[in-house]
């Protein structure tokens, strides 16, 4: 008789583990050669693998490149501007620099075929300008070191592409913002970190030097997956604004298929389930600029392992300079981290669920309106963010409901603007406070917080210098919004009507 | 008659040598077979308890290398009884998984990579 109860040896039930290889040795494309590696169960030889690869990359780059999408028919590819690749100094952006410099910088006969000619226009050189961009994050993370030497030392050997590195704190430098001619921007405004409703006061003093205003943004996170979150919001945002400063139409980065999945998994957990779409690739409009001209985000490796790349780069000599953890000192791994740890694990005895969990997000339509797009990590805002998160969270301590009892004032606040992430970024803590991020922390002072110079200078501030905004930044509403958090006895009075005796 | 050491080229790539004296390539001499009695404790592997006598394999190997080249933090390389996950290892060239991964019996001259994906990040 079956029975429903835990086998009798107690051992924990596994899944059975299968051979890493569906048939033979025998390498799938030329039915000939002894296969050299196993890429998702399928055994290749090191040419066909070369061209596999190469194909996958193509595939999920050239498509793209062209302002609308190609027929049926292969176009010529004209971008409409120039070329920025996102360099981390980890292994997918070196494997991304060296394709882009095989394919389109001084193409690689062995890997590239030429149709039609040299003088043929599909053969011609596709962008006009490349500058790879690397952000230097060591400034603001403890522990960390500073790699924008030797990552220079890299891209040097490479002609026909410019080097641009910049530093994490030019997300606070309006030096560095102005000079890109961007629009004005306030540097006075803060936010109060400490407050749910994370509310604005023009109450800085401007001449903040950028790396004060960055670990002052740094120091106020509440817990500690906060900090990588943040971080690669700011990195994500200076690539944005810096192709668009350099009239890129394309910028690249080295995501693999692994780092999406990665990214997908702990995005969701974080909250993240709007903005799946714009994690794959997305056509970015800033903020701040009317200039209608989009720079259309691209992770060509997208469809390619991190266990693929990193034989690629072996085979092809790549040097890995390595990249820093963005980890919070003294406390325990973050979402990120953990969800790193569990996907590679899983990739390396079920390769397939790893492009599953991609392939599945791709498919997922965000439910719900967009209600413009967040100021600070300028993805999009769903609707109804914070009327839900009221309904799901407790979220005030008797002393709170006390001090907005005697709140009177009515003070602009930023929570309104912010996606359901970045809001549970700045808002959500643990149960345990993490020990200060900065060794030197109580220098800093702890008051408002900077904002990144595009938060600043959004339309939602763009008011002449105000905090009397009357600029659009969602379709429905024309005004800037103020939002005050009631205390109990007034949410009652508002219902008292409806409300049954006791 | 079987060789009593083998001679084998340990390489790594992808940052992995930061963990080996940051020297990319060794060359190591290791015997041919897992020997019986263990040095002394404190070199002793769970893997030469167990099955001693047996030819060499990569198996072996890796905790060949964690007694005697490894420099620092052996949870980045060895989990579990193999190497970490996000670790690849080519034999000769070709992706271990096609030559039965840690059982692979080690043959004079074979050159072993060993390849980091999770560099830093």
């Amino acid at each position: 008789m079956a029975s429903c109860e835990n086998p009798e040896n107690g051992a924990d039930a596994l899944m059975p583990r299968t051979r890493k290889y569906d048939k033979s040795k025998i390498c799938v494309k030329c039915k000939e050669r002894h296969g050299n590696i196993v890429a998702r169960h399928t055994v290749y030889c090191r040419e066909c693998f070369i061209s596999f690869f190469t194909f996958k990359f193509r595939r999920a780059l050239e498509p793209y490149v062209n302002a609308k999408p190609d027929g049926p028919r292969r176009k010529a590819l004209k971008p409409t501007g120039n070329l920025l690749i996102g360099y981390s100094g980890g292994i997918g952006s070196a494997v991304l620099m060296d394709l882009v410099y095989r394919h389109y910088v001084h193409p690689d006969s062995t890997i590239v075929t030429s149709e039609g000619g040299k003088a043929h226009p599909r053969n011609e050189r596709v962008w006009e300008k490349i500058t790879v961009c690397y952000v230097e994050v060591s400034d603001a993370l403890p522990g960390t070191k500073d790699r924008t030497t030797e990552i220079q030392n890299v891209i040097d050997q490479m002609d026909g592409v410019e080097f641009l590195p910049i530093r994490l704190q030019d997300a606070f430098d309006f030096a560095w913002w102005n000079k890109r001619g961007f629009c004005p921007s306030d540097p006075t405004l803060g936010a109060d970190f400490s407050d749910e409703l994370l509310q604005v006061q023009a109450t800085l003093t401007p001449d903040i030097p950028p790396l004060t205003a960055l670990r002052l943004y740094l120091a106020s996170l509440p817990t500690a997956s906060a900090l990588p979150t943040a971080v690669q919001t700011l990195v994500r945002l200076l690539l944005q604004y810096t192709a668009i400063s350099m009239n890129c139409s394309h910028l690249l980065l080295g995501t693999s298929l692994t780092s999406l999945a990665i990214s997908l998994i702990a995005g969701i957990s974080q909250g993240g389930g709007f903005h799946v779409r714009e994690e794959a690739q997305e056509e970015w409009l800033p903020n701040c600029l009317d200039t209608g001209r989009a720079v259309r985000i691209i992770r060509p490796l997208r469809e390619i392992g991190m266990k693929e790349c990193g034989v690629w780069a072996w085979w092809m000599h790549l040097p890995i300079v390595g990249r820093e953890k963005w980890h919070w000192p003294g406390t325990k791994p973050g979402i990120g981290r953990l969800t790193k740890d569990f996907i590679i694990g899983l990739e390396k005895d079920y390769p397939s669920t790893v492009s599953t969990i991609v392939r599945t997000c791709g498919k997922l339509a965000p439910k719900g309106d967009t209600a413009g797009k967040c100021v600070i990590c300028e993805r999009p805002v769903q609707t109804g963010v914070q009327e839900w998160k009221a309904r799901i969270a407790i979220r005030a301590s008797q002393d709170e409901q006390a001090t907005w009892a005697n709140s009177s004032t009515m003070t602009p606040s930023l929570a309104p603007y912010l996606c359901y992430v970045c809001l549970t970024t700045f808002t959500s803590k643990g149960a345990r406070a993490p020990p200060p991020l900065y060794s030197d922390d109580s220098d800093l002072g702890h008051g408002l917080s900077p904002l990144p110079t595009w938060t600043t200078s959004s339309r939602l501030f763009r008011a002449h210098g105000t905090l009397t905004v009357t600029e659009d930044i969602t379709p429905d509403e024309d005004e800037f919004t103020v939002a005050r958090k009631l205390p109990r006895s007034e949410m009652r009075d508002v219902v008292k009507e409806f409300l049954l005796d006791e | 008659m079987s060789q009593s050491t083998l001679s084998i080229k340990v390489e790594f790539g992808g940052g992995l040598e930061l963990l080996f004296s940051n020297q990319r390539s060794h060359k190591v001499s290791l015997p041919s077979h897992v020997p019986t009695a263990p040095p002394d404790a404190n070199t002793t592997s769970e893997q030469g308890k167990k099955e001693s006598g047996r030819p060499a394999d990569i198996t072996y190997l890796m905790y060949w290398m964690r007694d005697n080249l490894l420099k620092e933090r052996e949870e980045l390389f060895i989990e579990n009884g193999t190497v970490r996950p996000g670790i690849l290892v080519l034999v000769n060239d070709t992706d271990w998984e096609l030559e039965g991964e840690g059982e692979y019996v080690l043959q004079d001259g074979d050159e072993i990579v060993f390849i980091s994906t999770l560099h830093g990040g």
